[in-house]
């Protein structure tokens, strides 16, 4: 069982009659790479910033490492932030904005000299340790943030959506050079951010949250394959939200058609109403009477017609409208086309299939 | 190009006006500065530079040296009182914050030196506020205020503090909040923060704030003429008296000359590191 690093025992804060965070627990392992990820307004930032102390809960305790800290003033925490804005000391160079830190906490000065040099090292910017913070790029003040942060070798290093400035391609890049550091340094990770795809690429285990609660922690896989609701499985990428009734012996009806869900739990009885979901990255389209060919054996299948095609340069993302009734979305790779004419017609009826076992039943 | 001489026709009126209403002033000011009186107590331009070696003498320095001293006392005093009031208003002040400002600014449409008359109604010995130390009992005899040196850099303070305030709510504002919480995140006390996270924040507002209540503060008459004595003479009353009391134009016109270049001297100091200030952020 690893140690923990942080306890955050059900905390609620509210901002007059608005409640911002609400009953939050979680408990963050140490040296885990953790995320909490939701849309804006979900109170990812609050709790962060009550990680921090900048924000005192209203109710509720949080502990790092056993301490109970919820009232603790911010510079008296060993937990250190890197902000949205970067946040950088204009008036200092790159090694001054590192030493801040240190210096507030009276390190001697060879040791700071060395941490920072160290720390510059790190994050790849041993060149520009004399350049003013306005002088830099984006990447590279994001790096400055992370360093002067990490010098200080928090318990936990909160991260407010850092690579919300960057571009798409510089965000990638650092996502991996996060990533790398992390596992480096050792040092618990609390990453905040609204983007899906960053979180499940990035974390150990993610917290996704919706209106100032936590609606399901668990690591990237488990969020992505088995969605516990429907926010989560819209929130997280794409899904075919379909609804159903059960039929019994893990069957259930839509629209017209019987669909086999083996995760459908036993508890579920005839009759009652079933969402169900299918990611579009499994749904398979074929041409009618070429079963062999995408549509595999144990393939559940229905027929339907192509109603509009997008595409994304990896692959084609295609709404199907179902004969039964009702729209499915699907992505196919682009793997499986060779030639660029080869390309699916709008209004060409086609056959769409999926294995039972990625229906996801949400609560 | 005939677009961009078009436009240009635009500055004739302001050129115009500086030219004749600062620059030839100016200029004659400046020739004057090397006359001197004629036996009717006119000045007479010519050419001779004594105007010059009296303003530096021993009777005249120390009413520079004071002037400097009291534009010193003024602007840091301005400073200590700005700061909260600023800083309060930026941060705190909310949907109130307008209000606020508003409040600070309407006295200053209020003539300046009917505002200094109103100080004098306070502080003589006859005043509202020794009337009332007397009633009260606080004291005897009426406690002297009036025709001190705290008298004129009081009310140089009240006459320039707003230029003080209005800079520095302007950087305290436009300040990143977050670089606040960076300083404490990084475990700087609130006071560590402030010293090393705020104030160099809003330095720009600073040195503005000081540049602009220094120099006008350097020349003012009003205050030490008003709420001050002999002993609190001012290089702005020496400048006036030599104009209209002494009669000694030439004089009055190489002080003007020589505060005027003292002025310069800061302002151009201000001005390059504004800019380099500018630079930086950019």
């Amino acid at each position: 069982m690893a140690e923990q690093a942080i306890k955050i025992d059900g905390v609620t804060k509210r901002y007059g009659e608005f409640v911002a965070v609400d009953d939050v627990n979680l408990e963050i392992n140490k040296g885990e790479f953790f995320s909490l990820l939701g849309p804006s307004g979900c109170g990812k930032t609050t709790t962060l910033r009550m990680l921090a102390g900048f924000e005192v809960p209203t109710e509720g305790r949080i502990l790092l490492e056993g301490e109970p800290v919820e009232k603790v003033p911010p510079h008296k925490r060993n937990v250190n932030m890197v902000f949205q804005s970067y946040a950088l000391f204009e008036h200092l160079d790159v090694e001054g904005n590192v030493a801040f830190g240190l210096k507030r906490k009276k390190t001697p000065k060879a040791e700071i000299q060395t941490r920072v040099a160290d720390a510059l090292e790190l994050v790849d910017l041993s060149s520009r340790a004399k350049s003013r913070a306005g002088e830099l790029s984006g990447g590279q003040r994001q790096r400055v943030a992370l360093a002067r942060a990490l010098v200080n070798r928090p318990q936990v290093l909160l991260l407010d959506e850092p690579l919300g400035a960057l571009d798409l391609k510089l965000r990638r890049q650092m996502q991996i050079e996060l990533k790398q550091i992390q596992r480096e340094v050792g040092i618990t990770f609390v990453y905040v951010t609204h983007d899906q795809e960053e979180a499940l690429s990035m974390s150990d285990r993610i917290a996704v949250m919706s209106d100032g609660r936590v609606v399901q922690c668990g690591a990237p896989e488990e969020i992505y394959e088995h969605p516990s609701e429907e926010f989560v499985a819209g929130f997280i990428g794409i899904s075919n939200l379909l609804q159903g009734k059960a039929e019994g012996q893990g069957r259930v009806r839509v629209g017209g058609n019987s669909l086999p869900v083996p995760d459908l739990p036993s508890d579920f009885r005839t009759g009652d109403p079933v969402q169900i979901a299918v990611r579009p990255e499994k749904v398979a389209v074929d041409e009618i009477g070429n079963d062999n060919e995408k549509i595999q054996p144990g393939m559940f299948t229905v027929d339907g017609e192509i109603e509009s095609m997008v595409y994304l340069g990896v692959g084609n993302q295609l709404t199907l409208k179902l004969a039964s009734g009702g729209r499915l979305v699907a992505l196919e790779q682009a793997t499986y086309r060779v030639q660029s004419d080869d390309q699916w017609q709008v209004g060409q009826q086609v056959r769409v299939g999926w294995h039972p076992e990625h229906c996801m039943v949400l609560s | 190009m005939n677009a961009h001489r078009f436009w240009n026709w635009f500055l004739a009126p302001g050129t115009l006006w500086i030219l004749v209403l600062f620059a030839a002033p100016l200029l004659l000011i400046f020739a004057l500065s090397f006359g001197h009186v004629d036996d009717f107590g006119r000045g007479v331009y010519g050419f001779k530079l004594g105007n010059y070696d009296d303003v530096f003498n021993s009777t005249y320095l120390p009413v520079l040296l004071r002037s400097v001293g009291y534009a010193l006392a003024t602007m840091l005093i301005c400073l200590a009182i700005g700061y909260p009031v600023a800083y309060y208003i930026a941060r705190f002040g909310g949907r109130w914050r307008y209000v606020l400002l508003a409040a600070l600014v309407i006295p200053f449409f209020v003539n300046y030196l009917v505002r200094t008359y109103a100080w004098v109604a306070l502080l003589a010995d006859e005043g509202l506020v020794n009337n009332a130390i007397v009633d009260l009992g606080l004291s005897d005899a009426p406690v002297q205020m009036i025709n001190t040196p705290w008298a004129v850099i009081g009310g140089l303070v009240y006459g320039y503090i707003i230029f003080m305030i209005l800079p520095l709510y302007g950087s305290i504002e436009r300040m990143d909040q977050s670089v606040v919480e960076a300083g404490k995140d990084l475990y700087g006390s609130p006071l560590q923060t402030f010293i090393h996270v705020t104030i160099p924040a809003t330095q720009a507002g600073i040195l503005a704030g000081c540049v602009l209540v220094f120099l006008p503060s350097v020349g003012d008459f009003v205050s030490a003429q008003l709420l001050g004595g002999p002993d609190t003479y001012m290089v702005g009353n020496l400048i006036q008296d030599q104009f209209f009391a002494a009669s000694n134009w030439p004089f009055g016109a190489a002080l003007t000359m020589i505060m005027m270049l003292f002025l310069s001297v800061w302002m151009v100091l201000y001005l390059r590191r504004a800019a380099k200030g500018e630079a930086e952020v950019l």
